[in-house]
């Protein structure tokens, strides 16, 4: 077995060839995914700084259609990929599609949607291609001295942020959370360029298949989405204890979230994981029951306007970043919250 | 089936917030006294997803680890969990490597071991968290990779994976040999059964150096890192938070419904 | 006149009375070897050290009954029934031989004062027979206490029936007998009631042949029912008056907290999952068992509604041990049913606190608790099978070095001494004395308060102290009590490798569980160091006039007995001594309380492991016990009960009503003059 297959080099290559912004785009129902359209902007931003082009990756069936639409939102060229092989997600196909146009466009700079798509194909990408790759990243800008992109993520579950650049390595490579950044503004009378991309998905060299997609309905409002999140953490002790949350979320509209810990121990699905490993939520309230507060955790809730705090101990982190806070069993407190909101949204 | 398990030995996450400290100049976080540290969340994981495939399948189950040299203790870890045995990669040289270099010194680990079916990662690591040591090796190893993994069955030739998305589950056919990427939906680890904690307590761990492992020193020099770290820094958080009170927790509930009824 | 004298069928009554007497005896001889055999089925263990020791104990205590007078309360009186019954038939067994064996097959003659003035014994014991067997049936049919509450199968229904049956026929018999002697033969003197008895069947006209002839019928009917009763005692299941002194005389003789090590020889089966497994004593237990169903009334597991019963267990394994027992002796490789899950239910294991209140109770000295921890070392070290709560807190302990899992995001261990001026040992530093604070003391929140209360009375005491700060890890006790051996035995060797590297020679500590293990198991390791409990320490301090507590506690308080600091270490009185040390004191005690105390629920990994839902939490009732005191405050010198005590007082939401206090809380503030309260 030898190394340095599959183009694995070791970032020795000139960074002077690399060129421009290349955003990986997603299409999620048929659309431009609302993650995609946030990149677009940013690498518009880049782009300029770095007075460079900006361009976008789409890849599906659909692709073609939504060219015109990534051009409005700021793509100078939008490279497509029209093959129905590449309709859903798979990692060998994308990674293929997506690291030989690299090579042909050699762009600079890369980013991608801090997603289910762009956690697995990052990684995976840089890997092929030998850059240099940040992920879940905060904060990306340019240094104007060096040129450099200068990305900022958290690290040590969040009690740390570092900033990181990629001297020499390319393309310099970012992931971005879903509502990180601003939508670009759209501008139906931009002009740009669409460009088919050469070679289509080599079936060889899909080697994992995905055989079942298993979808879990989440009931009510979907947790990403909510306004209200009412979350758990290790305090709630067990499973049939998070009825009151669901109670308390239902009362205010909202959708129920956890912490990891309370997720690995089963006693709700993985889905409503909210932190560092799991969704970022921003909504205008946020509710930690029995939460310590980790960073971890914190990492997927701060966005909230307002986070309020239900937790035995005065000594909880969760105190130093809430905004209201009662210190107490939740076991008493939540039914008489649920019951008094009840009341007054009756009045 | 043989299977290598990647695990990494990381600063106790579970420390109070206040205590968490950082050289600015380094660039390294400075641990508070007392506190071992402790595996990587996720490298555990994928420790118990090997040990339950040897359960079914039988074969031998090797752990590697790039770390200081108290990093042979969750190889021991790993040993009494269910693995064979293990090495420790450590070398001055790498030290503080990035993601890439890492990802290298893994693959000529790999290289020397051998033969293997599987080659099983936590998803992230429970420090600097980046998640991609595990793709980019296997990359190198120019094997195919699953990544998020919260289930693995194996048939014959290939492993039937059940992989974490956001709104549910993907249910993939890899074949051998592969990488996964382990999540912790995967479940509670085990705990070291009686004797192999004993066990493994007395084993010795092979330390493996560079030279061991025939790492060039041109890919494992800091000139040519893929990645660096410019800055450090703890963000501040201030925020005053009102503690609403009551005479019994009734009523402070009942406060804070008063207050919250106003703001939505 | 003797009946054994006469021929009978042309046999002389004396072959008779020996072919029988060896037939029965035979019989007796052949079943209680088989006993012994499945004794033997258990694994070795030495309890023959101190002999002397033991024999006087056992002979002392089975005498002067002291193991059933010692369970008589105001509510109880069966252990004096029993008393009654067995000095009663003490004395009957000690007659059937003079008047059976001497007299009778041995054909000598005694002489009649010494005849009348034994048989006048009889009639007194007699009648403490009757009054035992009374006493036995009204407890057991119509009082029915709790302890008796039982699905007893027909088998055991008629055995209880037959043992009572029996023992008044045989003192019938006994009077029937010696009347029917005396009048038929006019002997001089005559028993106290025997006489009165024959001189009625004189007065009834019955002739001299027909007395004598009746007397030898009655004769012959006592001495067989007496063989048959022989014969009949090993064959049932009913074996106590047999093994029960015995299980007395191998009663464990080191400290009661402690657990034994599992054996350095076993290499893969470990705890016990086959009857093979226990020790032949642990196999002993089941035979000495008497039914009695004290463990059970006193468990508080079983009391709070969960599906632990000691004293199924035992007659559980009892009846395993006869069912399957003699195919094992045959050679049979396996049970046909499986013990963990036929036998006993793994959720009943997982159920004890380890409070030791069935031992405690136990007449016969029965060893309930640790046969449990055998049952769960198997289960955790061999199946590595255990609940889900117990899983966190062991994996806690194996990577973070304690059992608060989660806890760590609040506090560290040795944050507890900011802003306190204690003398934190360093890398080579010495000291005589070491506080040990223990995992409770250090990283919860409400038990910190307590440890920094002592920290204070220590000082002000001027005792020169140190603590480990970071450096203390978990002493082993939930490890060891949840079955996980092996972490337990790494940390007690840290820890000894530590406390030698300090050059400690005396170690105080808040925690009994942590005294317990550090005084009574650490020797198993190599680690000897004077271990004291801090009641015992301040109450040293006081008694030296190193602490003066002047400040009146003006309250009704009452005292909560540790488990693990009373039943199993003896300490009662130096808690107790303290409080009332203190002006303005009155102590009150709960109805359950000293050796009979109500555990709070957390031994036995329960601050961790999870009670089975749907039953009372233990420290609730033990609240209630509080409560009817009408005490306004709590004390205790635990901090898990402690713990369960807050939770139980938030739960029922009587936060005013009562408070809960460590006994070093109390002490700090009875030291201090009133102003300078909250000087470090």
């Amino acid at each position: 077995m030898t190394l340095g297959l599959n183009g694995y080099s070791d970032g020795g290559q000139t960074m002077d060839n690399h060129k421009g912004v290349l955003v990986c785009g997603e299409i999620a129902d048929g659309k431009l995914a609302p993650v995609t359209i946030e990149l677009i902007g940013l690498g518009r931003k880049l782009a300029d700084e770095l007075g460079e082009q900006s361009s976008v990756l789409l890849m599906g069936s659909k692709a073609g259609g939504l060219a015109q639409e990534a051009i409005a939102y700021g793509a100078d060229n939008v490279y497509v990929a029209e093959d129905s092989l590449l309709d859903h997600y798979n990692s060998d196909a994308y990674t293929q599609i997506a690291a030989n146009l690299c090579r042909q466009v050699l762009p600079s700079i890369m980013l991608l949607g801090h997603t289910d798509i762009g956690l697995d194909l990052a990684p995976r990408l840089n890997g092929r291609l030998g850059g240099g790759l940040a992920m879940d990243c905060i904060a990306l800008a340019i240094d104007p001295a060096t040129k450099l992109l200068a990305s900022t993520r958290p690290v040590f579950g969040g009690n740390a942020h570092a900033t990181m650049v990629s001297k020499s390595a390319r393309p310099q490579m970012a992931t971005i959370r879903p509502k990180t950044v601003p939508p670009a503004a759209c501008d139906a009378s931009r002009q740009g360029q669409v460009i088919p991309v050469e070679g289509k998905v080599d079936p060889a060299a899909i080697k994992v298949k995905v055989v079942e997609r298993i979808k879990e309905q989440a009931e009510g409002v979907k947790l990403e989405d909510a306004e209200v999140v009412v979350s758990g953490g290790r305090g709630i002790g067990g499973s049939q204890n998070f009825a009151m949350l669901r109670d308390l979320a239902s009362v205010l509209g909202g959708a129920v979230g956890a912490s990891r810990p309370a997720c690995d121990e089963g006693w709700v699905p993985a889905r409503l994981q909210v932190g560092q490993s799991g969704k970022s939520v921003s909504p205008k309230l946020y509710i930690a029951v029995g939460l310590s507060g980790a960073m971890a955790h914190l990492a997927g809730c701060l966005g909230s306007q307002v986070i309020v705090a239900i937790n035995k101990d005065k000594d909880a982190n969760i105190f130093s970043v809430a905004h209201f806070g009662v210190v107490g069993d939740y076991k008493q407190i939540l039914p008489a919250l649920t019951a008094k909101l009840k009341e007054l949204k009756s009045a | 089936m043989n299977t290598i398990v990647c695990v990494k030995q990381v600063l106790d996450p579970e420390i109070p917030p206040a205590k968490f400290k950082i050289d600015p100049e380094t660039k390294q976080v400075i641990p508070p006294p007392g506190v071992p540290p402790v595996i990587s969340v996720y490298d555990e994981r994928a420790i118990e997803a090997a040990c339950r495939l040897k359960d079914k399948h039988k074969g031998k189950i090797t752990a590697i680890s790039m770390g200081a040299e108290k990093a042979a203790d969750v190889i021991k870890h790993a040993i009494a969990m269910g693995a064979d045995d293990g090495f420790v990669l450590q070398d001055a040289a790498f030290e503080n490597l990035d993601s890439f270099g890492t990802a290298y010194v893994l693959a000529k680990a790999i290289q020397k071991i051998g033969e293997y079916d599987l080659v099983l990662c936590g998803r992230q690591a429970a420090d600097w968290g980046a998640g991609e040591v595990g793709s980019i090796l296997a990359e190198i190893l120019g094997i195919p990779v699953v990544t998020f993994a919260c289930d693995i069955q194996a048939a014959d030739t290939t492993l039937r994976v059940k992989r974490l998305v956001s709104d549910g589950f993907e249910v993939l056919e890899a074949p051998m040999p592969c990488l996964i990427t382990v999540s912790s939906e995967i479940g509670l680890p085990r705990l070291p059964a009686g004797p192999r904690l004993m066990m493994a307590r007395k084993k010795v761990i092979p330390v493996w150096k560079a030279q061991d492992i025939g790492a060039e020193p041109a890919k494992l020099d800091k000139a040519n890192a893929h990645t660096e770290v410019t800055a450090l820094s703890v963000p501040t958080r201030k925020t005053e938070c009102e503690i609403i009170a009551g005479a019994t927790p009734e009523e402070a509930a009942a406060n804070l419904a008063m207050k919250l009824s106003k703001l939505i | 006149m003797s009946p054994v004298s006469a021929t009978y069928w042309g046999i002389p009554g004396t072959i008779i009375f020996w072919v029988l007497f060896a037939i029965a005896f035979g019989v007796f001889l052949r079943r209680s070897y088989f006993l012994y055999r499945l004794l033997r089925l258990g694994k070795p263990e030495r309890r023959s050290d101190r002999i002397g020791q033991r024999a006087i104990f056992m002979l002392s205590v089975v005498s002067s009954q002291w193991c059933a007078l010692k369970t008589v309360g105001f509510t109880d009186l069966a252990g004096l029934g029993h008393a009654l019954m067995f000095w009663g038939f003490g004395f009957f067994l000690i007659g059937y031989v003079i008047i059976f064996g001497v007299s009778g097959g041995l054909g000598l003659s005694l002489p009649p004062a010494f005849e009348a003035l034994y048989r006048s014994i009889l009639d007194i014991a007699a009648l403490f027979v009757i009054a035992g067997v009374i006493v036995a049936v009204i407890k057991r049919y119509i009082v029915k206490p709790k302890r008796l509450e039982r699905e007893e199968s027909l088998k055991e229904k008629m055995i209880m029936a037959l043992l009572f049956t029996t023992m008044i026929v045989l003192m019938a018999l006994h009077y029937g007998t010696e009347a029917l002697k005396y009048a038929a033969y006019h002997i001089s003197p005559s028993p106290i009631i025997g006489g009165l008895l024959a001189n009625s069947l004189t007065s009834a006209g019955l002739s001299p042949a027909t007395l004598s002839a009746a007397y030898t019928a009655f004769w012959w009917i006592n001495y067989v029912m007496l063989l048959g009763a022989l014969v009949y005692a090993p064959h049932s299941e009913h074996l106590h008056p047999l093994f029960s002194p015995a299980n007395i005389f191998f009663r464990p003789l080191g400290p009661k907290g402690a657990l034994e090590p599992v054996p350095a020889e076993e290499t893969e089966n470990f705890g016990v999952s086959k009857l093979q497994d226990f020790t032949w004593k642990q196999l002993l237990d089941l035979y000495s068992c008497t039914w009695c169903g004290r463990c059970h009334a006193a468990c508080p597991a079983q009391l709070s509604g969960k599906s632990l019963s000691p004293r199924e267990i035992i007659l559980n394994l009892k009846e395993h041990l006869l069912e399957e027992g003699p195919g094992l002796l045959n050679g049979k490789a396996e049970a046909s049913s499986k013990l963990i899950g036929d036998v006993v239910a793994e959720d009943a294991l997982w159920a004890c606190t380890t409070c030791g209140a069935c031992v405690e109770a136990c007449a016969v000295k029965v060893e309930h608790v640790r046969r449990i921890m055998d049952l769960r070392r198997n289960l955790v070290l061999t199946q590595n099978k255990m609940p889900e709560t117990a899983q966190l807190m062991l994996r806690n302990m194996q990577s973070r070095g304690h059992p608060w899992a989660g806890i760590q995001s609040l506090r560290l261990r040795g944050d507890w001494t900011d802003g306190l001026d204690v003398k934190v040992l360093a890398d080579g530093d010495t000291a005589d004395t070491l506080f040990w604070v223990g995992c409770t003391g250090a990283l919860v929140e409400r038990n910190v308060k307590a440890t920094i209360s002592m920290t204070r009375v220590l000082k002000t005491a001027g005792v020169d102290f140190a603590v480990l700060g970071e450096a203390e890890t978990c002493c082993g006790d939930p490890a060891r009590r949840a079955g996980y051996e092996f972490q337990f035995q790494m940390m007690a060797e840290q820890n000894i490798e530590t406390f030698k590297s300090h050059n400690i020679k005396e170690i105080v500590t808040s925690c009994p569980h942590c005294y317990n293990t550090l005084k009574n198991e650490y020797p198993q390791y190599g680690g000897d160091f004077n271990v004291v409990h801090y009641t015992q320490f301040i109450g040293k301090l006081i008694a030296q006039g190193k602490l003066k507590l002047a400040n009146g506690l003006n309250s009704r308080v009452t005292y909560h007995d540790p488990c693990y600091l009373g039943r199993y270490n003896g300490v009662y009185q130096e808690p107790r001594q303290i409080l009332q040390s203190i002006p303005q004191t009155n102590l009150v005690e709960m109805a359950r309380t000293r050796n009979k105390a109500f555990c709070c629920g957390g031994g036995g990994g329960h601050m961790w492991i999870e009670e089975q839902s749907g039953t009372t939490k233990i420290n609730q009732m033990r609240l209630d016990d509080a409560l009817k005191t009408g005490a306004e405050q709590v004390v205790t010198a635990c901090p898990y009960c402690l713990q369960m005590f807050e939770e139980g007082i938030e739960h029922k939401g009587i936060k005013g009503a009562l408070k809960v206090q460590d006994l070093a809380e109390i002490v700090e503030a009875a030291m201090q003059p009133s102003e300078s309260k909250g000087a470090a």
